[in-house]
C-alpha cells in the first residue's frame, strides 16, 4: 500500500521523482485523488510557505516544492476533470509590455500551479491586448503582472486601463509584483493587490478567489 | 594602478550615480547615439562631468553579450532578448562560440566599445568598461534557471538531469562570450570593467544549501569569473564588480574575499557599513542609495533621499573605508518621473 505520508514529505523536500511515484502508486490503488490533494498536497505545500517565510527555505527550494507538487498534480489533473472538480482559480500572468525579466512571474506562476490554480502564463513583453485576450479566453478570475523595471512599471498602468475600457475589469482580481513595484504604487494604478514575494503573491491570489466566490 | 583611481574618488568623498541612460535621454535622439560610439562616448564624457567623476562609467546593457552570443549562432533579430534554449546547447555550437573564426559585433555593442575608446583616446577619463557577468548570463539563456542550479546544489549532475546539462552549457557559453566582450573593451582602452552579477544573489542559489556545504556558488560564480579576471589581470585593468541582488552575509563576505575586486558594489537591501566588516579593507565600497524607488515620491520623497545619502557617507566616514556614495544599479530614464529621479540624484549629491 502506498505510504501517503511519503508524498506529503516529497512535495516538502521538493523530490519530485518520489511524488510522482507515490501518486502513480497511489493511484494504481484506487486512491481518492482530492483526498491525496487537500490532505497530503496541499498541506505539504502550506508548509514550505511558511518555512519560505521565516527564511528556512528559499526561493530555491519553493521552486522544487513546487515542481514536486506538479509532477503530482499532472497525474492527477485528468481524474479531477472527470469529476467536475474546478481548479482553485484561473489566472493570466505575465511580465508587462517592454520588461524582459520573466524569473519572478515564472516563480509566481509555477508557485500558483502548485497551489491548484489553472494558469496561463504569457510570458514576456506581453502588451495590454494579449491580456485582454486571454482573460476572455480562460475565463481568468486572477491577472498577475510582473515588472522589473522602473521604466516598464507603466505598462502595469496601461494593462489595467485595457481591462477596464474592455470591461473586464469588475470580474478580474489583478495583483502586480517586482522590484521597483510598491504597495503604494498598485494602489495608484488601481491595482487589488500588491505581492512582495511569491509566497505572498499566491496566499493573495487564493484570498481574492475565495472573496470573490463568496460575494457571489 | 588603475584601481587606485576608485580609491582616490573614495577618498575625495566621490558621489557618482550609473546615471548614464538619463543623460542619454536627454539628447534629441538617444536610440540614434547607442549605436554611434563617438557620440555615445560624448554622453559617457557628460556624466562623468555631471557628477564631477574622473572615471567614465558606460550605460548599463545586459543584453549586449546575450545578443552577441546568439548572433553568432544565427539566432538574432527581437527574438534574442526572449530566446532560451530548450535543449542542451550542442558540442557544435559550443565549439562555435569558444574556437569560431572573429566575428563582428553587433551595431549596439560596437557603440559601446567605440565609446570606450572615445574615452580613452579624446579625453583624459579613466575609461571604464561594462559587462554581464557569466552567471547572469546563463541565467538568461534558460527558462528556468532556479531549477538545474538548486538540483545540482543537491549533488546531481548533468547525467542526472538534462537540465542541468542545458544550465552548465550555457554557462560554458557565457563564459565564452564574455570573455569575448572583455577582450573588445581592453582592445578598446578600458582599464577597469564592471562585472554585473545580479544574478548571483539568494533567488538563485538557494543560501540553505550553500550553509549545507554545496559547491553551487563557487562552481557556477566564483570559478567562471576568477578566470574571467584574469583577462583584467593580464592587460592590468582594474575590477569592478557589481551585484545588486539579494545576497545573505555569507554571499558578501565570500565574494569579497575570494572575488577580491578593486570595488564591490552592492545592492539597497544591503546596509553597507555592516557589510564593511564581512570584505577585505582594500575594496572599494559603492553604493547603495535605493534609486530604483526614485521615481515616486511616495515611496522615496526628496528628504528621504538626502537623509539616506547623509547617514551612509556619515556612517562609511566613521569607518574610514574606502566608498563611493552610488546607486544601487543603473537609474533608467522613466518618461513620465525624469524630472523627479534627476531631482533626487541631485539631493544625494549635495546631501
Amino acid at each position: 500500500m502506498a505510504d501517503l505520508q511519503k508524498l506529503y514529505e516529497a512535495v516538502l523536500n521538493g523530490d519530485n521523482k518520489t511524488a510522482v511515484a507515490v501518486t502513480k502508486e497511489a493511484l494504481a490503488e484506487n486512491a481518492d485523488p482530492i483526498e491525496l490533494i487537500q490532505k497530503y498536497m496541499i498541506p505539504a505545500m502550506a508548509e514550505v510557505g511558511k518555512r519560505f517565510e521565516c527564511e528556512e527555505y528559499f526561493v530555491p527550494e519553493l521552486l522544487l516544492s513546487a515542481r514536486a507538487m506538479k509532477g503530482a498534480l499532472e497525474l492527477l489533473r485528468p481524474l479531477l476533470a472527470e469529476k467536475g472538480a474546478e481548479p482553485t482559480g484561473r489566472v493570466v500572468i505575465g511580465t508587462v509590455k517592454g520588461d524582459l525579466h520573466d524569473i519572478g512571474k515564472n516563480l509566481v506562476a509555477s508557485l500558483l500551479e502548485g497551489g491548484g490554480f489553472e494558469v496561463t502564463d504569457l510570458g514576456a513583453d506581453v502588451p495590454p491586448e494579449k491580456f485582454v485576450e486571454a482573460v476572455q479566453l480562460r475565463n481568468a478570475n486572477v491577472v498577475c503582472l510582473s515588472a522589473l523595471l522602473t521604466v516598464t512599471m507603466p505598462a502595469m498602468r496601461t494593462t489595467i486601463e485595457a481591462l477596464k475600457n474592455a470591461g473586464l475589469r469588475d470580474r478580474v482580481k489583478v495583483l502586480v509584483g517586482g522590484a521597483p513595484v510598491t504597495p503604494q504604487f498598485a494602489k495608484e494604478i488601481g491595482a487589488d493587490g500588491y505581492g512582495e514575494n511569491a509566497s505572498v503573491a499566491v496566499n493573495l491570489a487564493r484570498d481574492m478567489v475565495k472573496a470573490s466566490s463568496h460575494a457571489c | 594602478m588603475p584601481a587606485s583611481v576608485f580609491r582616490r574618488m573614495a577618498a575625495e568623498g566621490g558621489r557618482i550615480p550609473l546615471a548614464v541612460d538619463l543623460v542619454l535621454h536627454e539628447q534629441p535622439d538617444p536610440e540614434a547615439i547607442l549605436t554611434d560610439g563617438e557620440r555615445l562616448g560624448r554622453v559617457l564624457e557628460a556624466h562623468a562631468l555631471r557628477y564631477g567623476s574622473p572615471a567614465a562609467f558606460p550605460r548599463m546593457d545586459l543584453r549586449l553579450e546575450k545578443r552577441d552570443l546568439l548572433h553568432r549562432l544565427g539566432i538574432g533579430g527581437e527574438e534574442a532578448d526572449t530566446y532560451h534554449f530548450l535543449a542542451p546547447p550542442t558540442e557544435e555550437q559550443l565549439a562555435r562560440v569558444r574556437d569560431g573564426a572573429p566575428a563582428a559585433f553587433l551595431p549596439a555593442h560596437q557603440a559601446h566599445f567605440d565609446s570606450i575608446r572615445y574615452i580613452a583616446e579624446v579625453t583624459s577619463l579613466f575609461p571604464v568598461g561594462m559587462t554581464i557577468g557569466p552567471f547572469s548570463l546563463a541565467t538568461k539563456l534558460v527558462a528556468d534557471p532556479i531549477t538545474p542550479v538548486a538540483l545540482a546544489g543537491r549533488g546531481l549532475g548533468p547525467d542526472d538531469d538534462e537540465s542541468i546539462r542545458m544550465f552548465e552549457r550555457s554557462l560554458e557559453l557565457a563564459e565564452a562570450t564574455v570573455a569575448r566582450s572583455i577582450r573588445a573593451q581592453l582592445d578598446a582602452g578600458a582599464r577597469a570593467v564592471i562585472f554585473c552579477e545580479p544574478s548571483a544573489n539568494a533567488v538563485y542559489l538557494s543560501p540553505r544549501q550553500l550553509t549545507a556545504g554545496s559547491d553551487i556558488l563557487n562552481r557556477y560564480v566564483l570559478q567562471p569569473n576568477l578566470r574571467l579576471r584574469r583577462l583584467l589581470d593580464e592587460a592590468g585593468a582594474a575590477w569592478f564588480l557589481h551585484d545588486c541582488g539579494e545576497l545573505t552575509d555569507d554571499m558578501v563576505r565570500i565574494l569579497g574575499e575570494t572575488l577580491h575586486p578593486a570595488v564591490l558594489s552592492l545592492g539597497a537591501s544591503r546596509c553597507l557599513w555592516q557589510d564593511a566588516a564581512l570584505v577585505p579593507a582594500d575594496v572599494v565600497l559603492y553604493g547603495n542609495l535605493p534609486t530604483k524607488t526614485f521615481y515616486s515620491d511616495a515611496a522615496m520623497p526628496v528628504e528621504r533621499v538626502a537623509e539616506l545619502a547623509g547617514q551612509l557617507a556619515k556612517e562609511m566616514k566613521a569607518l574610514d573605508r574606502p566608498f563611493i556614495l552610488g546607486s544601487e544599479c543603473d537609474v533608467l530614464y522613466v518618461p513620465e518621473a525624469a524630472a523627479t529621479i534627476r531631482r533626487k540624484l541631485e539631493a544625494m549629491v549635495a546631501a
